[in-house]
């Protein structure tokens, strides 16, 4: 009995910083409408700041807690000045999705450029000494917790509802339009959402610090946590958010403890797909489904109209199949062939991506679950059944197809934001199952001895024999997809994206298109998983996990949406760029995360898709200055 | 069969929030004939549209197109059946060119099974290529083909407008709804319209037009429905409707700048 309170304890004090970073996410997104994804990254940089104050400067504690915390109100303000706004008038939702993804790694990779890779512990505020209340230890750092959490949402909440400003901050969650008619300076409120949400995260980190180890990739896990919290208790819902961060540790800390610290995440993200799924407004049915997307805003930058068509394309790719072939001799036996092998394998699961996000403009953030489907359904049947790889292969896909469709149709309902945090859901669940379910996939430490690729009783063992398997099968796809999209099919899918209720108007069967292009999607993604899978002759549950589905949408934003080929410009520059140069591994998340960023707000049509309308500008402009130009335009 | 009807509504209700935009409409438009409805601002012509093409359900009434009953019937299903419609505001495709936006309104009409495109076999090609020649005509028609590789959303709104019309015309429509296809046109592109809906009459096609411009409704139409406040208060050829004292009534009455 006395155990059972101890766990619970801990899970009501891990649950208050969840808590408070699921108060940070309600903030932003009433404001905005959009979930600040980066919201975990707050509490690692307020643990570690503090943790710099403390140590290095000689803070004492009471300076050092609030020092923390006005530096990442000062990041989170300057993030929203910086990013957060110019990026709003141009992007829809789910590009704001994906630049808070950006964000989140932006904040990982300064945390380790910062503070490195090892974990930190804070010394605790009032000694390390446990009180004992009718012979149950409590950690004293717990009352800090409970008092801070405390304090923080009574003060939140007096804000926002007995102040003028927070009626001005509640006007804009519910129409920032007509709140800005009545004077309501809107940009003040989304630059005070972002900068409390930030000091919110960072005491949450200051006064958990104590009982964990906190280290620079840790806001991944607040994230989502606190995302979880704030979906349970209804998106918008301060209340539902408070409930859902204390639920939501309780229920972590008791599954730990009676079940498996492996499993803590799998019960609550299954609740949580549950939760988006059949009752969209929450547990409590606190905020509800607000700003439905009837017909999301697609700035004209965001979509190249112009692509690479006739002899153009042609030459392009046989320039393309030519280099392909020839580099395996031309780099000899180096490793930048295995470099080379992983390049072309993620490139497969990106082009299917690609048809689902930059096609048909749906958001998937858990595509590497269908990796780790299909690879693990392979390598399992591979290594343990003594399964043909192809025929595992096969089924791997087979799988992953079901599971594509169940979760199809089972989130059918579901629109924009709400499929783009299903997915989410679905990935993390992923994660969480490859991890806990040690006796099938080999658990964390990963599953080993996976025979290479076979076919007919070759064996492709080496690396430049897996680069031609694998190159080959890239090129079929792109030869394949590229037809797809360039007749009725990909125009539907393109018209789906664009406008659902004209493309409706015009006979195309809108749901059934966005099935089918998730379904390839996944196949490809297993397909990818596989590859993978019998290249290394290793999978491991991080190789496929939700930050690897984070990285493909980099490749994919960063190289060009609907392109299919832009994409493998994304994928080349983050596999290549970092196995090249060793020496800057340290610097790669926040380059990855610089990148997306940028990409983001000032390139959203990618390298490729960018490139391809400066050329067309160029043209258009050279045509209009020769004299022999005639009637360019008939407007 | 000439003399028959193309579309068919019968007491149909809607109302939003306790406000009646419909009431107790009931109408037909015959087959190969160019019907209007015509009706004040908020008079509850375009929710007429969204009701048939079932974009939202009525509170009760039905409808039919070519005595197939309408309601409760996806928007695509309803498409299928030749009800092809326009919206009141331009709505072009953006990230995709003029000439892509016209092919998406042939999609009914593509043959060829999807693992067929992949393939890009012959019958595939011949398919697209037969589609790209009858787009490429029609934007001849509407003098939109020197700009069909621009972006569309980088016409002008009144060329958009256009594009609109000759893309659900791709999808050979045995009736075509057109919410308002005269708005943001300028006069010269207005008498282009004209010219291309009276050519569409004569291909066949039946029309069902919601215009605020009179000149252009009084000069093509076969059939005229006035709407006002929701209900339909006159029908019949364009000089019994303007001669109705009721129509005169609800338009200067309340709205005397209408030209």
């Amino acid at each position: 009995m006395r155990e059972a309170v101890e766990i619970a304890i801990g899970g009501v004090l891990a649950g208050s910083v969840f808590a408070l970073v699921a108060v940070g996410f309600t903030l932003v997104y009433s404001v905005m409408g959009v979930p600040n994804l980066a919201q975990g990254a707050f509490v690692v940089l307020g643990a570690l700041t503090m943790y710099s104050l403390e140590t290095h400067l000689r803070w004492p504690l009471l300076a050092a807690v609030p020092g923390a915390a006005v530096v990442a109100a000062l990041v989170g303000g300057a993030t929203e000045r910086l990013v957060i706004r110019p990026a709003r008038r141009r992007l829809p939702t789910s590009g704001m999705l994906i630049l808070m993804v950006g964000l989140l790694t932006l904040f990982e990779g300064a945390s380790l450029v910062i503070w490195g890779s090892q974990p930190y512990s804070i010394p605790a505020f009032s000694g390390e000494r446990p009180a004992a209340i009718a012979g149950i230890r409590i950690p004293t750092q717990g009352f800090w917790i409970l008092g801070a959490t405390a304090a923080s949402v009574v003060l939140l909440w007096y804000i926002l509802a007995r102040t003028v400003f927070g009626k001005a901050l509640r006007a804009c969650a519910e129409n920032p339009v007509a709140a800005s008619l009545m004077g309501v300076p809107v940009s003040r409120m989304t630059l005070f959402a972002f900068a409390a949400g930030a000091a919110l995260g960072a005491i949450g980190g200051e006064v958990l610090g104590p009982i964990t180890s906190i280290e620079f990739d840790t806001g991944r896990f607040f994230t989502n946590s606190g995302f979880i919290a704030f979906a349970l208790g209804g998106m918008g819902s301060f209340f539902g958010a408070v409930v859902g961060g204390v639920g939501l540790g309780l229920v972590q800390q008791l599954t730990a403890g009676y079940i498996s610290s492996l499993f803590s995440n799998t019960l609550t993200l299954v609740l949580l797909l549950a939760v988006l799924i059949w009752r969209p407004g929450g547990l409590l049915g606190g905020g509800g489904v607000r700003r439905e997307d009837v017909r999301e805003f697609i700035g004209a930058s965001a979509l190249p109209a112009y692509r690479l068509t006739g002899r153009a394309a042609w030459s392009l790719a046989i320039l393309g199949a030519g280099i392909v072939a020839v580099l395996p001799a031309l780099l000899g036996g180096t490793g930048l062939t295995g470099s080379l092998v992983i390049t072309g394998i993620l490139f497969i699961g990106v082009l299917g991506l690609d048809l689902l996000m930059g096609y048909t403009g749906q958001v998937s953030l858990g595509h590497a679950g269908f990796m780790a489907v299909g690879g693990y359904t392979a390598a399992i049947l591979a290594t343990r059944l003594g399964v043909a790889p192809l025929v595992a292969t096969g089924a791997g896909i087979a799988l992953s197809l079901a599971v594509a469709l169940v979760l199809s149709l089972v989130t059918a309902r579901l629109r924009g934001l709400y499929l783009a945090l299903a997915t989410l859901a679905f990935g993390l669940l992923v994660d969480s199952v490859t991890v806990g379910l040690t006796g099938v996939t080999g658990g964390p430490s990963g599953l080993v001895g996976i025979p290479s690729f076979s076919l007919g009783g070759y064996a492709f063992a080496s690396a430049t024999s897996t680069y031609y398997l694998v190159w080959g099968v890239a090129g079929a796809l792109v030869i394949v997809l590229a037809n797809l999209a360039r007749s009725g099919y990909g125009r539907a899918l393109r018209a789906t994206r664009a406008d659902q209720t004209a493309a409706r108007a015009l006979g195309i069967r809108v749901p059934r298109y966005k099935v089918s292009v998730f379904l390839i999607s996944a196949a490809l993604a297993a397909l990818a998983g596989s590859l993978y899978a019998f290249h290394f002759h290793f999978l491991s549950p991080e190789m496929v996990s939700t930050s690897r589905s984070l990285e493909m949408i980099t490749m994919l934003v960063l190289g060009g949406e609907g392109t299919l080929v832009g994409p493998l410009i994304g994928v080349a520059l983050l596999t290549l760029l970092p196995a090249a140069v060793q020496p800057l591994a340290t610097y790669k998340t926040l380059a990855e995360g610089l990148v997306l960023v940028l990409i983001m707000v000032y390139l959203p049509a990618g390298i490729f898709g960018g490139g391809l309308s400066g050329l067309q500008r160029l043209a258009s402009r050279i045509t209009h200055l020769s004299p022999h130009a005639g009637t360019a335009s008939s407007g | 069969m000439p003399g028959s009807i193309a579309l068919e509504a019968r007491g149909l209700y809607k109302s939003f929030g306790g406000v009646l935009a419909i009431a107790d409409v009931s109408f037909t438009v015959r087959q190969g004939s160019l019907t209007a409805a015509i009706g004040p601002n908020g008079a509850g012509k375009t929710t007429l549209f969204n009701l048939v093409t079932n974009l939202y359900p009525p509170d009760a009434g039905s409808a039919s197109c070519f005595g197939i009953d309408l309601i409760g019937r996806a928007p695509d299903a309803v498409a299928t059946l030749g009800l092809v419609r326009t919206f009141q505001t331009a709505r072009a495709f953006p990230g995709m060119t003029v000439l892509e936006n016209v092919l998406v309104g042939a999609h009914l009409r593509v043959r060829a099974k999807p693992w067929l495109q992949a393939l890009w076999l012959r019958a595939v090609r011949d398919e697209e290529r037969a589609i790209r020649r009858q787009a490429e005509a029609l934007l001849e028609v509407v003098g939109l083909a020197d700009r069909r590789d621009d972006a569309a959303i980088s016409l002008p709104l009144g060329a958009q407008k256009l594009l609109e019309v000759i893309r659900a015309l791709m999808a050979r429509p045995r009736l075509l709804l057109l919410d308002e296809p005269a708005a943001g046109l300028n006069d010269v592109e207005t008498a282009e319209l004209a010219r291309l809906l009276l050519a569409v009459r004569a291909a066949g096609v039946t029309l069902m037009v919601v215009e605020h411009n009179m000149s252009l409704v009084m000069g093509i139409a076969d059939d005229i429905i006035v709407l006002d406040l929701g209900r339909v208060i006159a029908t019949g050829a364009p000089a019994a409707v303007q001669a109705d004292p009721r129509v005169i009534e609800a338009y200067l009455g309340r709205e005397a700048e209408i030209a």
